[in-house]
Parts: structure tokens; sequence; C-alpha cells
């Protein structure tokens, strides 16, 4: 910081930094995220869990697009 | 705009030059401060500097953070364009991690940006600029040019239904004109359209490198659809509005061309990345920017000089010479060669170590907080603009030539833009050119720069309606996926590129042990209130301050000074600035040494 003086820091400069064992948000778990499927599609269960498959389209050849 | 009285001198009346300071500037965010000399008998602005009071530093405290938090914490560098910042910074990260977001996530990112064009845009046009513009303005500082404006039929009437160019201005007027308020209720629904996409408005909460947090149902895009054809028909009277208004004044006052006059050299970064063709790596730089929904390029003289970002890139240089830092020449690079191996200079962002050094104002040596970025062509450094972003993007994309979809095209002499039907007007092709003055020779003033706005607005929402139906086709075949996985690298270098909304922006990143080592910003107001530098170049509103003609009525004794107001206002500047003024006899009484932090402005 060239001539300036300043104080002692409160805390280190990277205390943002990852903290060990809370979850990543990169990292993708797809366990935890029902309704998701890997190759991003998604299905009914990603919006309801009751009756799931219900929602679902009723052909295969018809795209599954779930409310949110 | 506050208004210092003049300071008395018995001298007042010998000297030619009075001394005029505007600091801070209003109507824009930040600690700007434009000092000019002022030559009443010739009718011109003799000297110009202009000078930022604040200091950020986020390029000191971002070193040692996660690089992950990047896009979250550089958001803050701006209240209006924080998305764009944003963005920009995950495009680096992107590039540091070797990832590409799914086709659909940057349709939302694109999506999301567009709603931010259209909105600052047009905040800062109708609500800011056009207060310059507006009938009490013009009442008071040009009443020959509102008498006129009465009789002068507006050649767009049939478009946006005023009569006269007068009942225009008095449309304009704060707080109670109908175009002024018609412009704050667009600027909401273009705010609900980019929440729709990126979360918040204007720190998004749903945006991440790799992809977004938003979830892509069809009613997300439907939702969006019908707030933006709700929109199309102001979007379409803005552009009709504008043109009659700026026509009017180099009708009305002959030699207006030369207000806010610049060399034209304008840089665009390019925004909006095409997802067929973007795959964020470094070594493809070249043909993913070239593909860009707004065509990156440097122009000079109203040539294309390059449109390619590894050269736009490599020809960064951050120069000093009246900034209140220490050069850093002699602390270690962090990177030598680029991934494609080319050498990287030693002024480049990504080898820049800030180190302030607070000190008094002093125009004749270092008085500003802003250092001067500058583009090296081989031979010069040369002190690019943004022309407030709009002109230089549509400029850029004309020349290029290589934006070509059904909404819009570039087309070598200007940008054709098709707006489909809305609710009282019809399908409209609206068509920018690149301005001529009458010698031919290209222009870039504060009324172009103004004009170019309104016209990006409606480029903004033609190429919207492009997005939407890619968007759509994607979830409509049950694509849902928004996100990538990655993993941060231990070493890696990354650079963004994009357009903040008032021009250029880059990041640039340095991680090492998988924290961030280094990282530099260069958002477009350190291009364009660049204070002189090494080489004694100007920064460019220096330059289109100086020498430019002064025709308002009013002489030393009232000066409002709006001549001046246009052209740094035609900058869309925004540094986190403000305006008092004070005249006087061209000699200093007392010397004021403003506290870092802007203290006085509260």
């Amino acid at each position: 910081m060239g001539q300036i003086r300043v104080g002692k820091p409160d805390v280190k400069v990277d205390t943002s930094t990852h903290v060990p064992g809370i979850h990543e948000g990169n990292k993708g778990p797809y366990h935890k995220q029902p309704g998701h499927n890997k190759d991003g599609t998604a299905d009914a269960r990603r919006s309801t869990g009751i009756y799931p498959k219900r929602h679902n389209p009723i052909l295969k050849i018809m795209p599954n697009i779930p409310p949110g | 705009m506050t208004a210092t009285e003049p300071r008395s001198s018995a001298r007042q009346e010998e000297s030619e030059l009075v001394e005029m300071a505007w600091d801070p500037i209003t109507r824009i965010i930040g600690n700007l401060g434009i000092y000019t000399k002022i030559d009443f008998k010739n009718r011109q602005v003799a000297e110009c500097h202009s000078t930022s009071s604040l200091f950020r530093g986020y390029s000191v405290f971002m070193k040692g953070k996660d690089p992950r938090d990047a896009g979250f914490i550089t958001t803050r560098i701006c209240g209006i364009c924080g998305d764009n910042h944003t963005t920009c910074s995950h495009y680096a990260q992107q590039m540091a991690y070797g990832i590409k977001p799914p086709p659909l996530a940057e349709a939302i990112v694109n999506l999301g940006e567009a709603a931010e064009y259209m909105f600052d845009h047009t905040i800062f046009q109708d609500n800011m600029v056009f207060v310059d513009f507006c009938e009490a303005m013009v009442k008071e500082t040009n009443p020959s040019v509102l008498r006129r404006a009465e009789n002068a039929e507006a050649p767009n009437a049939e478009i946006h239904g005023f009569r006269t160019i007068a009942d225009i201005m008095r449309a304009f007027n704060p707080f109670e004109g109908s175009f002024y308020k018609e412009a704050l209720w667009v600027s909401r629904v273009t705010r609900e359209m980019f929440c729709i996409m990126e979360g918040r408005h204007v720190h998004p909460s749903t945006m991440y490198p790799g992809g977004v947090g938003t979830m892509p149902e069809p009613t997300t895009f439907t939702d969006y659809q019908s707030r933006l054809i709700g929109i199309l028909d102001f979007v379409k009277k803005s552009v009709a509005v504008n043109d009659d208004v700026f026509d009017f004044f180099y009708e009305a006052l002959p030699g207006y061309e030369e207000v806010g006059r610049r060399r034209v050299l304008l840089g665009c970064w390019g925004a909006w990345n095409n997802s067929d063709v973007c795959d964020y790596r470094y070594e493809t730089m070249n043909d993913w920017g070239k593909s860009m929904f707004v065509t990156p390029g440097i122009i000079v003289d109203g040539r294309l000089v390059t449109n390619n970002l590894v050269d736009i890139n490599l020809g960064m240089r951050i120069l000093l010479g009246s900034s209140f830092y220490e050069d850093w020449v002699n602390e270690e690079p962090f990177v030598t060669h680029d991934p494609l191996g080319n050498p990287v200079d030693m002024r480049h962002p990504w080898n820049q170590t800030t180190v302030p050094v607070p000190q008094k104002r002093d125009f004749d040596s270092n008085y500003s907080w802003v250092m001067s970025p500058r583009w090296f062509d081989g031979q010069d450094h040369l002190a690019l603009d943004t022309g407030g972003g709009p002109i230089a993007r549509l400029w850029s994309t004309a020349l290029s030539g290589r934006v070509d979809t059904p909404y819009v095209k570039g087309t070598g002499s200007g940008v054709r833009i098709a707006l489909p039907k809305s609710d009282q007007l019809p399908e409209m092709t609206l068509e920018w050119k690149i301005p001529h003055d009458k010698e031919g020779r290209p222009l870039s003033n504060a009324l172009e720069r103004d004009r170019a706005r309104a016209y990006f607005v409606a480029y903004s929402a033609a190429i919207a309606f492009y997005f939407l139906e890619h968007g759509l086709e994607r979830v409509r075949a049950g694509d849902t996926k928004v996100f990538t996985d990655f993993e941060v690298p231990d070493e890696a270098v990354g650079c963004g590129f994009h357009e903040a909304v008032r021009g250029l922006l880059s990041h640039h990143m340095v991680i090492k042990d998988k924290k961030i080592a280094n990282y530099h910003p260069y958002p477009p107001t350190p291009w364009n209130a660049s204070p002189r530098d090494s080489y004694g170049t100007p920064g460019p509103y220096e330059d289109a301050v100086q020498n430019t003609p002064i025709f308002e009525e009013n002489g030393p004794k009232n000066f409002k000074g709006v001549d001046i107001m246009r052209t740094v206002r035609s900058f869309d500047p925004c540094l986190p600035c403000g305006v008092h003024m004070y005249l006087g006899g061209g000699q200093e009484l007392k010397k004021l040494h403003s506290p870092t932090f802007g203290g006085i402005n509260g």
C-alpha cells in the first residue's frame, strides 16, 4: 500500500474463502435436486413431490416441461 | 447544480479567461469534477481538467479472495450497472476455470443484459440528459432557440404525437413532462424484465460462474416477452423524439456539431456472447469475440482498426502521469506471456499493482484518482473513449457487418433494427447511420452520442426477441440445463470482455493457490474521465470539452455551462462525482484538499 500507514487488519484478507464443511454450489449435487437429470432435462418431480409421475407428459415424444 | 458566487476581482474585466468548475457534477453518480478556463470573448472553452476525488481500491482488496466471490464483490463497483460487472467477472472466471455455461444459461444472461441496457439508457437519456434539453433549461440558457422551437413543426409528429419541437421540450420537463413520466414507468418495467432473468436489480442473485440459477420455465420467457412488447411503443417514439430534437438543434444553432466534438477514437469490447461459438477459451477468443451480438472493435477516424479481442487485450496499457499512484514497473510481473505465447506488457492490467499515494490536487502535476487507460496501436497510446457506450457499439457493429439476425443487422454504413408491431404503432425498421459532418468527415459529438443511445435501446429490444426465440426453443425441447460444474484451478489467468451500459468493460484476473493473486476491472469511466497521461495526452472529457464552442446566451454572471454539461453528460459519466461552480478572474484564492472519500458530498 505504498507509503500509507494502515492499522492491523481485523480479519485475514482471504476470510471469505471456502469454509470446510459447507456445501460448494459449483459441484452440482444431483442427489439433492430431485427431478433434475444429468442430461440437462427435468421431470415433474422438480415441481412437486406429490404423485409427480402423474404430471409427466403422456407420450415419450413429448418434452417434459415442468412448471417450476 | 450548486453554483458559488463569482469571485470579485479587480482584474476580472481585463482577463479573457474565466475559471469555472463543476465539482461535483450532478445528475450522474460519483465524484467527477470538471475544471475549465472559459474564453468568453471568443466564446469557447480554453482548457479543461477532469478529476475524481474518490479512491475505490477494488484491485487492492480483491487480492487473496476466493475467485468465485469475484462476481459478487465487483458488482458493488456500481449502483446502476453492477450486473455488467457480475457478467464480465463471470466471463473472466469461466475462462480461468475452463468451462462453458449451457446455451440456455447464456440466453438468460443475454436477456438480462438486454433488459439492463434498455433500463439504464432510458432512465439516463430521458430523465437526466433531456433535462439539459427541456423547455425550462432552454428558456434559461437559449431563449431565442425556444421561441424558434414554438413554431418548428416536429417531422415525426405522427409517430410520437407532439406537434412542435417546443411541445417535445415541454414533455422533457423534469417531474411534470409526459415523456419524463413515461420514461420512469418504462424503467420500472425493464427492471422487472431484468429481475425475471437475473433475480435482482442491480446486483444479480441468480448469476454464477458456470451458469445461472434462474428456473427456465416457459413462463420465465413469456413474462419477459409480454413486458418487452408493452414497452415497444415507447421505444419507437423515443427514437423519433430524439431524431427530431437533435436535428432541430443542428438547424437552430448552426455549428452545434462542434459542441463536444472529438476525434473519432472509439472502443467497444463487444456484448452478448453467442453460445453456438463461444467456448470462453483464450485461444479461440478471436473467433468467439467476432460472433458476439455487438461486435467488438476499435475505431480511429471512422475506420475499424481491429475487431480481434486478442489484439484488443494485448494493446491495453494503464498509464500514470497525473494520477495519485506510485508506478509498479519495478514490481514482479504476474503474467509474462498470454496463453497463446504473446508477450504481455508490464503496463497491462494483468501485471498492474495498485499503489495509492494520496496527495493534494495540483493541476500542474497529479490531480485525479483515475488512472489513464490507453490502447497501444504499435505507435501511439490512443486515448479511446466509449462515447457513452451506444455510439461505439453501433459504429463497431456497423463497420464489422458481422451481426446478421432477423432483427438486427450491421450493414457496413449503419445498423438496421427491425421492431415488430406493438400496441399503437405498426412494425418498424429503424436505421442508425454512421454520423458525418457537413464536409463528410466522421462525427463524434455530444448530440450524436445522445442520439445513438435511443437507437441502442431499440437495438437491445430487437435482439432480445432473438434471444427469447432461442431460449424458448430450448425450453420447449425439454432442455433445462442452466449450470456447468467446475473446479477452481490452482493457477490460471482469465479475462472477460463485455459492455457496461456506458461502454467497454474488462476484468482481468490471475489465480494463484486457488485465490485471487491479481484482479483489475476496467470499466468505461476510467477511459473517459482519465487525466493527462505520462505522454501529456489529455483524457477524452478534457479533450472533448477543450475548444468546445459556447452557444449559451448567458454571460459570465449567470452562466449555466449547459454546453459543457451536455458534452460531459453525453459520455454518460459514472464516477462514484457532483457540482459546485465558481467564477473567478483567473487566480486561485484558496486551495482545498478534497477528502479521499468525497466526504463533503455525504
